[in-house]
């Protein structure tokens, strides 16, 4: 059990490639914090340097109030589970488990004592003699947990786990390991690049892209109030929806024009963001969730919208519909959309050609909604992100 | 480190210096390289021969076209063995298989007698053509070894995509197979190469006396002429030893990469 | 040339077929293309062999035509007379030697350049080179070293080692480790990357779980590092002791069978009596022990590759 602290702490390459600035993260015993952002945005190489695989160039690292920099990673009482699991193939199952025990002064009767303690909450008891190659995915990966766990360490370090099982494995391991992470209440630094996963496992997110960190917080406040346009388009799925509009004044009110269209912003949501009377006049970039827009009559501004598509899924139907606007083309938009999958970037760029953006609405499965038909697309105005378009940054 | 490779390639440099010392200066002082170059040592083992119509020159030529030559044969009959043996799975082929790599094990003394004694009654003793055949006899289970493990591992949609166009065996091996197994090419090149121009054994029983002599049995010869005469055996042996030596310095990461990979197949 | 109608709807209909169906749709790789790699098998490698193991047992000394069989009188020969038995025992001798020398040299050398980044391709270069080179140069520049006015001996007397100056390539107690100096000389940098190789084939995440588990180098060593290199072991110690059998081209160089013999090995030994005394019985005998060693430990090898895959599982 372990508090742990990164204080400024950075990672600079032999060829001047910086692959983190200036992370500080207070993490408190027994918590499970996520680092969570595309590749390369330098969440493994932050868990390496706490781990000890790769040296700190600039700050500390503290775990118990303990520096940490100089010690040797098998001396800084950790356990790591690997993306591939590193496990020995040549061993069988239980030398696996109890290989990590060997350079502890544990006597034998002991070592086996905890490696079937440890088999027997994985459910591993019965493949304890067989050899690695012989086990599926997800039995590896258990196996890698055990060999983590068997050495009761401090603090967990977890290198995306779960990223090469198939999705129904990975919804059943996530689970599993946030039971046994609860139940051991070990401290735990989990990283992933999948926001699913971050969102669902984590007591807080930590944000990360280009090596610097975004925001930190619980699930829901980084859900609900992202700090930047890049938290903002990262979590979610589907993914906020965002257009590029213009505040401009309209009857003593402030209004987001659209190419044509306005959403009149209610006193109450101007009120509470002061930060939007700055920015009369100019352009800023607008986001909204699909679960804050609605297809059928509602209170409250509209857009008016095509429908382009519907797709049932069963619990809710997502409305594909084009509006007639620009969209938000800025480094993080991309970032993020390329973070998808490639359809979505080439998605951003005819829309930024055509200037027509396609919002996604999250509905009831019970609404209807026919492909080409003309609709009056409600908006929740008082769930209306907006942001910076130099900075980034939430407009508060 | 480097102290220690430098150290390792220590008898290098001694070749070097003492190939280019005057024959008094010999045994004076090994290891200091001669302050005044006697390139000419170069030029007489070069011109000289040893009364046969032989000579470095000679033997230079004859290496080259008997290792292209034989390099070329066994890269085209072992691809297209490999290429039957890879693509009709069947228990003639896998037995065929079993027996070239049991052709690799067994050493190639055992019947090199008998091969004298077949090729002397051909009258091949002494050619190119006959050496060559020698050679593709030798290092044909070696070839086919490393070309089937190869093309079995290429994917057959290739070849499946050539068919529906209409392309003949012939036409879908040339074009599309072959071209595709480059990798495995040089690394078969390579180690045959290899082996075959650094020949010792082989060529000084078959090829002994003809005036066909590749490299190595003239230096050979050659020592036996000058004994003691270190500088010009030297100069002799660089000589032999520079296409090698251009041809490491070229393609020593292709080298090493086919040894390492060819040993791990 | 237009395609056949048939092979192309059974091609389609066949798309998702297993591999043996598939197969079928493709025209058959006609036999003939395997035939000069097959003929050259069977008629220059494993007929001659076999011809050249009947040879072993007879006495024929290549006048005329006739051989008597003399069963295993050849390989009595071998072990009587002293010369034959000796080349017998420097053999084993050299190859034991050489095996355990160029494999530890090797294995060494490779653990250090693994880590090495910036220079280790040139490292690399540099301790191949010797295997690359022609083994009988090779063999002259090490004689030339060993001579008794060489630069091993001055290098000796600058250093004040005077007593330890021998005549080693004239001296019948010393000759034989000349020749095995140039073998390790060339062996030890194929050793080496083979080695190089088996260490790139061991995954990075391995060093690092080892790393976090907090092993001792030695424990990393024994239990990671060596058990996973097995197979290259294996490869090379077999290959390495399949070269040292068969040393020809340096002996020749060095010490060419001398003094006195004692230098001798079953290949040169195969050599002078077949080539140089005719006697083509004895010469082949002497031939089929050395095809029956190597044969034993490259199936040994085999073997032994196999037994650990299985073990594996």
């Amino acid at each position: 059990m372990a508090a742990i602290e990164l204080d400024g702490v950075g990672k600079v390459y032999r060829d001047g490639t910086r692959a983190v600035s200036d992370l500080n993260l207070s993490i408190s015993d027994g918590e499970f914090v996520v680092l969570v952002g595309p590749s390369g945005c330098g969440k493994t190489t932050a868990l390496r340097m706490v781990a000890g695989l790769e040296e700190i160039s600039e700050g500390t690292v503290r775990i118990d109030g303990t520096v940490v920099n100089r010690i040797d990673p098998g001396k800084r009482d950790i356990a790591m589970v690997f993306q591939n699991y590193a496990l020995y193939p040549h061993m069988s199952i239980f030398e696996n488990i109890a290989f990590p025990l060997r350079s502890q002064r544990i006597s034998r009767v002991e070592r086996r004592q905890r490696v079937e303690r440890t088999a027997a909450i994985l459910g591993l008891t019965e493949l304890l003699k067989k050899k690695p190659s012989t086990l599926s995915g997800g039995q590896r990966q258990r196996v890698a947990m055990g060999r983590a766990i068997v050495r009761e360490p401090r603090l967990f370090l977890m290198d995306e786990p779960l990223s090469n099982l198939d999705a129904k494995l990975r919804v059943q391991m996530r689970s599993e390991i946030s039971r046994i992470q609860s139940e051991l209440g070990v401290t735990t630094i989990y990283v992933t690049h999948d926001q699913v996963e971050a969102m669902t496992m984590g007591t807080r997110i930590a944000v990360m892209r280009k090596g610097v960190l975004q925001q930190l917080g619980p699930p829901q406040e980084i859900y609900e109030s992202p700090q930047n346009l890049f938290v903002a388009a990262f979590i979610g799925s589907p993914g906020m929806n965002f257009v590029r509009a213009t505040l401009v004044p309209e009857g003593g009110e402030l209004a987001c024009l659209l190419k044509g269209q306005q959403i009149l912003l209610p006193r109450g949501v101007v009120d509470a963001r002061p930060g939007l009377i700055e920015h009369k006049g100019s352009d800023v970039a607008i986001g909204i969730r699909p679960e804050h827009l609605s297809v059928s009559p509602v209170e409250g501004p509209t857009l008016s919208a095509t429908v382009l598509r519907s797709e049932m899924l069963g619990a809710e139907r997502l409305v594909h519909l084009s509006v007639d606007a620009s969209p938000v083309m800025t480094d993080e938009m991309v970032e993020a959309a390329e973070d998808v999958d490639p359809t979505a970037l080439s998605t951003l760029r005819t829309e930024s050609i055509e200037q027509r953006v396609t919002l996604i609405a999250r509905v009831d499965p019970s609404v209807t909604a026919t492909v080409g038909e003309d609709v009056l697309l409600g908006v929740n105005a008082a769930r209306l992100h907006f942001f910076d378009l130099e900075t980034g940054a939430t407009i508060a | 480190m480097l102290v220690l490779a430098v150290v390792f390639c220590l008898p290098l440099f001694i070749l070097f210096s003492v190939a280019l010392k005057a024959p008094e200066d010999l045994f004076t002082d090994a290891l200091a390289f001669p302050t005044d170059p006697h390139f000419d040592n170069f030029s007489t083992a070069w011109e000289s021969n040893t009364g046969r119509a032989g000579g470095l020159r000679t033997a230079l030529v004859s290496s080259l076209i008997i290792t292209g030559c034989a390099v070329t044969a066994l890269i085209v009959i072992g691809s297209l063995c490999a290429y039957v043996i890879a693509r009709r799975p069947g228990k003639l082929t896998n037995t065929l298989y079993v027996l070239f790599v049991l052709g690799i094990i067994v050493p190639f003394q055992l019947g090199i007698l008998p091969l004298f004694v077949m090729f002397r009654k051909l009258g091949l003793i002494g050619t190119y053509l006959g050496m060559v055949v020698l050679w593709v006899g030798i290092l044909t289970p070696l070839t086919v070894f490393l070309y089937t493990g190869f093309v079995r591992a290429l994917p057959r949609d290739y070849e499946e995509a050539a068919r529906m166009d209409g392309a003949s065996t012939w036409r879908t091996f040339s074009r599309v197979v072959f071209p595709l197994l480059r990798p495995i090419t040089g690394t078969v090149a390579i180690l045959t190469g290899l082996f075959i121009w650094n020949d010792f054994f082989v060529s000084l029983i078959f090829l002994g006396g003809s005036g066909r002599e590749t490299l190595p049995v003239a230096v050979y010869s050659f020592v036996g002429e000058y004994l003691t005469q270190w500088n010009l055996v030297f100069a002799t042996v660089i000589i032999a030893l520079l296409p090698l030596l251009l041809f490491f310095l070229i393609a020593q990461k292709q080298m090493i990469r086919g040894f390492s990979g060819g040993i791990r197949g | 040339m237009i395609a056949d109608p048939r092979d192309r709807q059974s091609a389609v209909s066949d798309s998702a077929a297993s591999p043996s169906r598939r197969s079928q749709s493709l025209r058959k790789v006609p036999w003939i293309l395997a035939v000069p790699a097959v003929f050259a098998l069977l008629v220059l490698r494993f007929l001659p062999a076999v011809i050249g193991a009947t040879y072993a047992f007879t006495s024929w000394n290549g006048v005329g035509v006739a051989a008597d069989w003399s069963g295993l009188e050849n390989f009595r020969a071998i072990f009587d007379e002293p010369i034959t038995s000796k080349a017998l025992f420097n053999t084993f001798r050299l190859a034991g030697l050489l095996v355990i020398i160029a494999n530890v040299g090797g294995l060494l050398l490779a653990l250090s350049l693994h880590k090495a980044l910036k220079t280790r391709n040139l490292l690399r270069a540099l301790f191949f080179l010797p295997f690359a080179l022609s083994h009988l140069a090779s063999g002259y520049i090490w004689q030339y070293v060993f001579q008794y006015d060489g630069p091993l001996n001055r290098g000796l007397r600058s250093l004040g080692l005077e007593s330890w100056q021998r005549t080693w390539v004239a001296d019948p107690q010393f000759a034989i480790y000349t020749v095995l100096a140039v073998l390790v000389w060339q062996y030890t940098g194929l050793a080496m990357i083979i080695y190089l190789a088996g260490l790139e084939g061991i995954p990075d995440e391995l060093h690092d779980a080892v790393a976090v588990d907090g092993a001792s180098a030695w424990l990393k060593f024994s239990r990671v590092t060596l058990p996973l290199l097995a197979p290259a072991i294996t490869i090379c110690a077999t290959l390495t002791l399949i070269f040292g059998f068969g040393a020809f081209d340096q002996v020749v160089a060095v010490t060419g069978g001398g003094p006195v013999n004692s230098t001798e090995t079953l290949a040169t030994q195969v050599w002078r009596n077949t080539f140089i005394f005719g006697r083509y019985g004895y010469g082949s005998a002497l031939a089929l022990i050395l095809a029956g060693v190597v044969a034993t430990f490259a199936i040994a090898q085999v073997g032994l590759l196999r037994y650990r895959e299985k073990q594996l599982l």
